[in-house]
């Protein structure tokens, strides 16, 4: 989808009265849009480095690669928190991506680097 | 609670709640409307002392079009549901994801993520809501953009539109984000779209070079609003300088924060230090390298002498103040020289640059926050006391060193009252500085809870009593906040609610507006 707002979408919706006409009323401003789709996750380690790895190889959460972590406890705290760990909604991590990321933190060695890219 | 839902908006009965949810399904498909409370677990997790219960939301809505946004509208007006928007949700200390009011319904936006423009020439970006800094750091590296952006110390998982929505701020001399914030998109609770500034003329393109447009400016009404759904959001990005010098200032003692305002003030309003400073006390950045445990056990807020073993252990200063300069070298050893001489002048300062400090874990990640990069190490703040509580008390104070000091003081006397360490920090302003204090807790423990939930409340009594505003609140505090600042501010901002949004669906309690 390139712009939005040139196809009127015209649903008219009678509440209490109030008559709210909902319509696509954007200027035709159209950005010259960069990327074309939004973003999505390629495989647990980049998860890891670009998400985990800011607070887990950075002495602000302990160390959780290399610890053989059951992937269903990993799953458990990425969605929940707990404590000083926040909670990730399955908007910005999917189900997926989870998935991956549990699976890669379970299995991997804790003498590889897996440290945040920059 | 027995029922379909984990929680319903205020006033909606179940069967008008579950025809409303098959809407949004109808518009956003299944999989994109949660209502399980294992789909909605993230969203309830708060650092507030306060029962999750009473900001459990009722559905969450992963919207990714503005189209679909439109209808979503719709629907909540139809219904009279509620929805509380978010961008990345990363809100930690304010309400993170959460929404204001139990029942709300999330409007998620961060699956709408792309990064529509980033103009090397002009220096800006176009982005929509759920883009992080992070994706956006990746994609000016991809493209070799010689380009910085300005982050909040959670640079790596929020974002800049949710961040500048709420009016948060960076350590880049970009960093009171919203001042960089240009051209706004925004679906009103009617379903119109309205682009603001430049954007509303037709084949514009300065959409993102002028903030004014014509008539009134209006993007300042959508920031700790509930007026609109901002869906694109155009900021200012940084050239990135051909060199950049972080320092660290520290000084000794409590007191000495009169003297580093008297100082920094001068420098800060001529430009000479352009980034927005930070004045940061021992206590907010040992985490990053002491653990409290060594130093203090047993309950109550911690001993000055131990905060004083902290800082010579840990090599910190009862203040610490880190700032930059920035642009050629030739321009920062002029500065660097005003600067030292201007800090030299009583004595009392220990002037720090990256050659005695770069191995230091807080200089590091200051010095990374002061030129835009991704770190998040700050959250070793959680580390302290443990158990995930977390309120920031904001104050506003004039960058006046007597102020601050009277500031700080309060602070402290009030928090030790409630047994709770003062960790706290000055930043950004030219002529004002936002007092930050993160009233850190353990959420464990419901007498510790208790006592921080009146320690906050206390704060905000006494220093609206004193004439001090707060800049930004967290979810449970909200009406308390919009009552200190009086009534007529507050009749403003509920005649605009009551015009732009009749059926008061967007974000209710917002700002303490309804
Ligand atoms: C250790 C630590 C350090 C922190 N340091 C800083 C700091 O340096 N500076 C700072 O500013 N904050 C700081 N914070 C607080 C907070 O985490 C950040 O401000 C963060 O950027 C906010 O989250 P976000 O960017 O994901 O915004 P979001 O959570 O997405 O949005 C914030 C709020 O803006 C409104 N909003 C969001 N999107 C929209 C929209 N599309 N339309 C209308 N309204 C919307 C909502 O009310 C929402 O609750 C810190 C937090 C922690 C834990
Ligand atoms: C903002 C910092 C931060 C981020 C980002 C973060 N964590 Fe954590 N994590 C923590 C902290 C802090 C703890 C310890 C919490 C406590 O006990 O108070 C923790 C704990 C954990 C634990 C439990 C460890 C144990 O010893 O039992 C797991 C598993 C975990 N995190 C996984 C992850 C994964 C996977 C990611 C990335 C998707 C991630 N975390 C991202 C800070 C973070």
């Amino acid at each position: 989808m390139k712009t939005i707002g040139h196809n009127a979408v015209v649903a008219c919706i009678v509440t209490a009265g109030v008559v709210i006409g909902s319509y696509a009323a954007t200027a035709g401003a159209a950005p010259n849009e960069g990327s074309g789709s939004g973003f999505v996750w390629k495989d647990g380690a980049e998860v890891y480095s670009k998400v985990c790895a800011y607070c887990h190889e950075a002495k602000v959460g302990p160390t959780i690669r290399g610890r053989r972590l059951d992937p269903l406890y990993i799953r458990y705290m990425v969605r929940n928190g707990n404590r000083a760990m926040p909670a990730f909604r399955a908007a910005e991590i999917d189900e997926e991506a989870l998935t991956k990321v549990a699976e890669y933190v379970s299995k991997s060695e804790i003498d590889r680097s897996g440290g945040a890219t920059q | 609670m027995a029922g379909k839902f984990i929680a319903l908006p205020k006033g909606v009965s179940e069967e008008s709640f579950a025809a409303a949810v098959a809407e949004f399904r109808r518009v956003l498909g299944q999989d994109a409307v949660l209502v399980t409370a294992e789909q909605l677990a993230p969203y309830i997790k708060t650092m507030m002392p306060v029962p999750d219960a009473d900001h459990t939301p009722s559905a969450a809505l992963l919207a990714t079009t503005v189209e679909q946004i439109q209808q979503i509208v719709g629907i909540c007006n139809q219904y009279k549901v509620p929805i509380w928007t978010i961008s990345t949700g990363r809100n930690f200390g304010y309400g993170s994801a959460a929404p204001a009011e139990r029942g709300q319904v999330v409007l998620d936006l961060k699956r709408m993520n792309r990064i529509l423009e980033v103009d090397p020439d002009l220096c800006f970006a176009l982005v929509e809501p759920g883009v992080t800094y992070k994706q956006l750091y990746d994609y000016i590296q991809d493209h070799r953009y010689p380009l910085w952006l300005s982050c909040p110390a959670p640079s790596a998982i929020a974002g800049p539109t949710g961040n500048t929505l709420d009016r948060g701020v960076g350590y880049t001399p970009y960093g009171e984000h919203f001042l960089f914030a240009c051209g706004m998109e925004v679906v009103l609770a009617t379903g119109e779209v309205l682009r603001t500034g430049m954007g509303s003329l037709p084949n514009s393109n300065t959409w993102q070079v002028f903030k004014w447009g014509y008539g009134p400016y209006l993007d300042g009404i959508f920031t700790q609003s509930n007026y609109g759904i901002v869906t694109k959001f155009g900021f200012w990005l940084m050239p990135a300088p051909p060199a950049f010098k972080p320092f660290v200032i520290q000084y000794e003692n409590e007191d000495d924060i009169v003297e580093i305002v008297e100082t920094i003030r001068p420098l800060r309003i001529s430009g000479v230090i352009p980034n927005a400073v930070v004045i940061a006390h021992a206590l907010y950045e040992a985490p990053t390298k002491a653990k409290r445990s060594d130093y203090m056990t047993g309950p109550g807020a911690i001993a000055d002498e131990a905060v004083r073993q902290i800082m010579k252990d840990h090599k910190l200063g009862a203040w610490n103040v880190y700032a930059a300069l920035y642009g050629t070298q030739e321009q920062i050893d002029v500065n660097w020289k005003i600067v030292t001489t201007a800090f030299s002048r009583s004595g009392k300062a220990k002037i720090l640059t990256e050659q005695e400090a770069g191995d230091d874990p807080a200089f590091q990640y200051r010095a990374a926050l002061m030129r835009g990069d991704m770190t998040l190490k700050e959250f070793s703040l959680y580390n302290w006391r443990g158990g995930g509580g977390s309120m920031w008390f904001a104050p506003v104070s004039q960058a006046r060193g007597s102020e601050t000091l009277k500031q700080m003081a309060m602070t402290k006397r009030i928090l030790g009252k409630y047994g709770l360490d003062y960790a706290g920090e000055f930043i950004v302003g030219m002529r004002d500085m936002h007092h930050i204090v993160d009233v850190l807790y353990d959420r464990t423990d419901p007498a510790v809870v208790k006592a921080a939930y009146q320690c906050f409340d206390e704060l905000l009594t006494e220093f609206s009593a004193e004439g001090y505003g707060t800049y930004r609140v967290n979810t449970a505090f909200m009406d308390k906040v919009a009552h200190t600042y009086g009534p007529v501010q507050r009749q403003v901002h509920k005649t605009l609610k009551k015009a732009l949004d009749p059926n008061g669906i967007l974000a209710p309690g917002k700002s303490g507006i309804r």
